[in-house]
């Protein structure tokens, strides 16, 4: 099969639309719309009252016009966790952008972890990726985003393409964090950049304290390309490495460390990520 | 004879001497050499430049100019917008506190100078040092391009002298380097004023890293 697939396609849209809402009891899928391919399965709860839900894109993978939509509403006191059963993909283009638009509002005392496996980047993908996340007053938010540019194992490097990433997070509509990351292969190489390091990494936690700066400080020590800042309440920390499962390991580890003063939840590891 | 007073203006300014502390920061630099990125003169040179062309031009640049002009037309709305937007572009603690610290301390030399009306911004926590130079800018005539084109002077000088100091390079490598790189100056000028209010924002992924990690260095010189 050619990872140039469809390049004269206009591309496909997809949009699915997910609400969670608080029962009082348990966080329920209250509101499941969707277009295309792109879907979730029956939501299940492995860990008392956390609605999980696995994102499916059945197609396997992004090719030039595709355009995604997520769109995704966490309700007061509601608690989900969104995941993905593989690694996302995005194929080598020859000419049209394909788009991946992300929503996710969070309402008063909820909490949405959106912790989607790695997203591979071709060489010679072109892309754009939107993450809007608005926030309540009190809402909480363990998000991360992993990438790899090429594929390493097939000697593939990023000679060309281009990923354009931003994410815009709000609280009470006022800005906290905007980031707007053009990946290139000059920024692929660059010493300011990613320094040929294939896969790269940002976990945002919100609702983060002092104390989980410290812990997360302790758990880099000395690794080098690892990094934690905290603004406000807000914990960033950046990784980057020549292989994504070093990357995806120190969030794992982040995670299972703030998870308990951010989401009131025990460290608790979604079993498809094991499969 | 005509005396153009506003570039005098603008002379003080962008002067290293000008009390707001901005050779305290080193914007990751610092860590950046720590970590061994940057070891001599033509690593900081690409260094410095890919932080010019992603970060200032396409952040600091556009977000000057919507703030000059938000005070010459004296909405202030926009001004506090403009300036909360600035700061929620920078990608770490201390890129932020160093940003608000020389900001408000400019706030508080102008207000001790001559403007009242600049001590609101003293202890507000969205002042951004843009903000308060744009402010300047306006209220002593300089002409937006003038403003713009000393703001990048000042914050390329405070970088080679970073480099000067750590990497660390002669004074003749940093005058070389200065004299280098400020030649781009126009060029990026006219980059970042072509960005429309979508376009703004540029991540600089080893600025970002090394500034974090900067945070829980052991021993260093500089704030930032």
């Amino acid at each position: 099969m050619s990872d140039e697939l469809n390049t004269n396609n206009v591309g496909w849209k997809a949009e699915l639309k997910l609400g969670f809402s608080y029962s009082g009891t348990k966080t329920i899928l209250s509101k499941r719309v969707h277009k295309g391919p792109l879907t979730v399965q029956r939501p299940f709860y492995p860990e008392g009252g956390v609605c999980h839900v696995y994102l499916l894109h059945p197609p396997g993978g992004i090719v030039a016009g595709d355009q995604l939509s997520i769109d995704i509403q966490v309700e007061d006191e509601a608690k989900a966790l969104i995941t993905t059963p593989g690694a996302g993909k995005f194929y080598r283009s020859a000419g049209q952008q394909a788009l991946q638009t992300v929503s996710l509002k969070i309402k008063e005392n909820a909490t949405l972890e959106w912790l989607p496996q790695e997203t591979i980047v071709f060489e010679g993908a072109k892309l754009v990726s939107d993450v809007r996340v608005d926030l309540a007053t009190n809402a909480r938010f363990i998000g991360w985003e992993i990438l790899v540019l090429g594929r390493p194992a097939a000697n593939e490097s990023f000679n060309h393409g281009e990923a354009l990433l931003n994410w815009h997070i709000f609280r009470d509509a006022m800005p906290l964090f905007i980031e707007k990351m053009q990946l290139d292969t000059n920024a692929f190489f660059a010493r300011w950049g990613l320094k040929g390091y294939s896969s790269c990494g940002t976990l945002f936690a919100v609702g983060a304290n002092q104390a989980n700066l410290e812990a997360v400080r302790l758990l880099i020590a000395d690794t080098p390309r690892q990094g934690v800042t905290l603004i406000d309440d807000l914990l960033i920390c950046r990784a980057s490495a020549d292989k994504s499962n070093i990357v995806r390991d120190f969030f794992e580890k982040v995670r299972s460390v703030i998870r308990q003063d951010i989401a009131q939840q025990q460290p608790y590891t979604p079993r498809i990520w094991a499969t | 004879m005509h005396t153009d007073l506003s570039l005098i203006r603008l002379l003080q300014l962008v002067s290293p001497t000008l009390p707001i502390g901005m050779y305290s920061y080193s914007q990751g630099f610092e860590h950046a050499v720590e970590d061994g990125w940057v070891t001599n003169s033509t690593e900081a040179n690409e260094w410095i430049l890919g932080v010019l062309e992603q970060c200032l031009t396409r952040v600091d640049l556009p977000i000057l100019s919507r703030l000059y002009d938000a005070w010459e037309q004296h909405d202030i709305q926009s001004v506090e917008l403009w300036s909360s937007t600035l700061l929620a572009h920078r990608e770490t603690s201390e890129l932020r506190a160093e940003d608000n610290q020389t900001g408000q301390a400019l706030a508080r030399l102008l207000a001790g100078m001559e403007f009242e009306e600049a001590s609101r911004w003293q202890r507000k926590k969205n002042t951004a040092l843009a903000t308060l130079f744009a402010f300047a800018a306006v209220k002593w005539g300089i002409s937006k391009e003038s403003a713009l084109i000393g703001f990048l002077w000042s914050w390329l000088e405070n970088q080679v002298l970073c480099a000067v100091k750590i990497v660390p390079l002669g004074q003749v490598a940093g005058q070389k380097l200065t004299y280098e790189l400020s030649q781009k100056i126009p060029d990026l000028l006219e980059q970042g004023l072509q960005l429309k209010d979508n376009e703004i924002g540029g991540s600089v992924f080893g600025l970002a890293l090394a500034s974090s990690r900067h945070e829980m260095q052991y021993s260093r010189l500089f704030r930032s």
